[in-house]
């Protein structure tokens, strides 16, 4: 599948953390062709493996998705929603929302009180779970028959192609790195390579990374590399915490390999792709930190895929950073040898 | 002409060109004469079958809120400012499209984890916000995107829930949507349609349409705040979607004629026309320019509850919209 139409197309599946089988399903399949084993875990991690008789390597990238459950019904009928993961409720207001209701699927509107009713106050608060409100479009009673208390609710999705290559949408964090492991996964149909790889689309990351945790235990790998999105240049952004969208990010710190971080500048360098640098001095808050501790340790490496207004319906990323991960990924991967046990360490 | 199509037409005051010509060509057919003023409105005017002793003028605006841009930033982000009352609140993480290329673009906020406790409380107004076309630097975002260029929120017509809409722009399309639907009667009074410009700016286009005919008898058609739903004071909800069309006895702009009030509940009343009493003054609408116009003439508004009004979403019910064309429609009938 062409990566724009996967990208597509899965963007728009539901997959709030907890309940990601759609998503899963659709990115087994899209995995099926590209590698000779395709598993979905119980948790709904899927795990696409491409034998090989070397070190076995586990690259990862998380497929579920913030999003809200419903907390309340209230007596008009509107439902009061609960963040899973960090959404940022100034983003609600104005927007159509899905309800995965018991008997399928509903559209919502999140209410917003009009200007003419606004107190002065009011406009000086910013929005809140406690304020914003979804309405169904029918009577309490009907809203009563359909929606629970725990039922689902995701961001509208939209796909978006703006100038550049750049393009907005739901979910980029982190499907947009499942596409880059797609996409590796099909480059390296055409490459030589002694790596036996698990790309494994993660569940779970959002609320702390339980997919890499338990698929970095039950596949044992020698390496792991970890795929998840970063933060991009934007307005008012701390300074240092930011990093041009064009191209990927690989980290440094404590919990990532030096020697493997090394190989990923020069697959870069040598096939002519850009890499910027991130440091982080202690955790990352991406896979990397469970999958670095998996079992007795797992030397790992951690890429970023640099994106704008994350956490909301309108991750912005730049289509080719993503393809040009994609490449320097398959390089990496292409070079993964035993002889780099020799170096590891000493 | 139906209201998705209305709807999903971008027209913000003083950008109105092509919801104009639309209503231009769907008029037409159905009235005796149809100009377009020195406003820019369109004034549509039916001869009717009696003496030409009555006339009464029906009115719609169909401009509605929208974005301009004044200018990009160094890495081509492009600031902006509201045509008309928009709450910034709304206005982040919505889809938008720009300019007269219809460019695709986003407005975009500072991501959660980047907000310090400060940053969550503090609302971002419009020199905060910027809309994101995907461009590189100043000079690409000003090129496809230069100064003054309009900006409407991206967002199509859905039917939802049970008999709910959810579209922009229905404030006021609903009610240019009805202006059509009374130009194919047939009735005794002379009519006049007048779809005018600019109200969402200060009532600017009826005031020129006051001029446009001798009707001494104007009934608004309109969109109103309805705030039924959610948090807001009992004393603010205004009105409720579901319970038919909004009579105004007043509200910021103008006093309804008692006369013409009375007589459209009560002819409510008797055909059992689905209506409620707007409860509250909030807003202001093109009522107040027509009373005021040329030697004053009599008004009163109807209209369709709209909750979210002003927004990329708002939610009417489709039986208050065919509550409104029902009044409307049996006031022209009788007079």
């Amino acid at each position: 599948m062409k990566t724009e139409e996967f990208l597509r197309q899965v963007t728009a599946l539901p997959g709030v953390t907890g309940n990601e089988r759609k998503a899963a399903e659709f990115i087994a399949e899209a995995f099926r062709p590209y590698v000779d084993e395709v598993e979905i875990t119980p948790l709904n991690c899927v795990i696409a493996h491409k034998k090989g008789n070397g070190p076995k390597v586990l690259i990862c990238a998380h497929l579920d998705e913030i999003g809200m459950m419903v907390s309340k019904i209230e007596k008009d009928g509107c439902l009061r929603l609960q963040s899973v993961g960090g959404v940022d409720p100034r983003v609600l207001p104005g927007m159509r929302v899905r309800v995965f209701a018991r008997e399928g699927e509903l559209m919502g509107v999140v209410g917003a009180t009009p200007p003419h009713l606004l107190k002065d106050a009011d406009r000086k608060n910013n929005y809140t779970f406690e304020t914003l409100f979804v309405d169904m479009g029918m009577p309490a009673e009907e809203v009563e028959k359909r929606v629970s208390v725990g039922d689902t609710v995701c961001f509208e999705a939209r796909y978006v192609e703006l100038k550049n290559g750049r393009v907005a949408t739901k979910t980029a964090d982190d499907r947009a790195c499942v596409a880059i492991m797609l996409r590796t996964a099909e480059l390296m149909q055409k490459m030589q390579h002694s790596a036996d790889l698990y790309f494994v689309s993660t569940c779970q990351e959002e609320i702390g990374s339980y997919g890499a945790l338990v698929s970095g235990f039950s596949i044992a790998p020698d390496y792991g590399v970890a795929f998840d999105v970063t933060h991009a240049d934007t307005p008012g952004a701390p300074k240092n915490s930011t990093h041009k969208i064009d191209s990927l990010v690989a980290a440094k710190g404590p919990f990532i390999h030096p020697y493997l971080e090394k190989k990923l500048e020069e697959a870069a360098h040598e096939n002519g792709v850009s890499l910027q640098t991130a440091i982080d001095p202690r955790a990352t808050y991406t896979d990397a930190d469970e999958l670095s501790l998996s079992r007795a340790g797992v030397p790992t490496v951690l890429l970023s895929l640099p994106l704008k207004y994350m956490h909301t319906n309108v991750e912005t990323f730049d289509m080719h950073a993503l393809t040009e991960g994609a490449r320097m990924l398959a390089h990496y991967l292409a070079a993964v040898d035993e002889s780099w046990e020799d170096e590891l360490w000493i | 002409m139906d209201l998705k199509t209305l709807c999903e037409m971008n027209g913000a005051s003083g950008d109105e060109r092509e919801v104009r010509k639309a209503l231009l060509e769907a008029a037409k057919p159905l009235c005796s004469h149809v100009k377009i003023d020195r406003m820019g409105n369109v004034i549509a005017y039916k001869k009717g079958k009696g003496n030409g002793k009555r006339h009464v003028l029906f009115s719609a605006h169909m401009d509605e809120i929208g974005f301009i841009i004044i200018n990009a930033t160094e890495d081509g982000l492009l600031q902006f400012k509201p045509i008309g009352g928009v709450d910034p609140r709304v206005a982040v993480s919505k889809y938008v499209v720009v300019g007269e290329k219809k460019v695709k673009g986003v407005i975009g906020a500072l991501a959660i984890h980047l907000q310090s406790a400060d940053d969550r409380k503090r609302v971002l107004g419009y020199d905060n916000l910027f809309i994101d076309i995907g461009a590189k630097d100043k000079d690409e975002a000003l090129r496809e995107c230069p100064p003054g260029s309009f900006v409407y929120y991206d967002n199509d017509y859905q039917e939802f829930g049970m008999g709910s809409v959810v579209a922009k722009a229905l404030d006021d399309r609903i009610g240019c949507y009805n202006l059509l639907r009374i130009l194919e009667g047939e009735y005794e009074a002379d009519i006049t349609c007048a779809f005018v410009v600019q109200e969402e700016v200060g009532l600017r286009g009826a005031t020129g349409a006051a001029f446009a005919s001798d009707a001494d008898t104007v009934i608004v058609l309109e969109g109103t705040t309805a705030g039924d739903m959610g948090d807001v004071d009992p004393v603010r909800r205004v009105c409720e979607p579901g319970l038919g069309v909004c009579v105004s006895f007043m509200d910021n702009a103008s006093i309804a004629n008692r006369e013409l009030y009375k007589e459209l509940m009560d002819l409510a009343q008797e055909k059992g026309i689905a209506h409620q009493v707007k409860r509250g003054a909030t807003g202001g609408n093109d009522a107040g320019a027509y009373q005021r116009g040329k030697e004053g003439k009599r008004t009163c508004v109807l209209s369709v509850p709209c909750r979210y009004i002003h927004g990329p979403s708002s939610v009417v019910k489709l039986s208050d919209i065919e509550a409104q064309y029902e009044l409307a429609k049996a006031y022209a009938e009788q007079a």
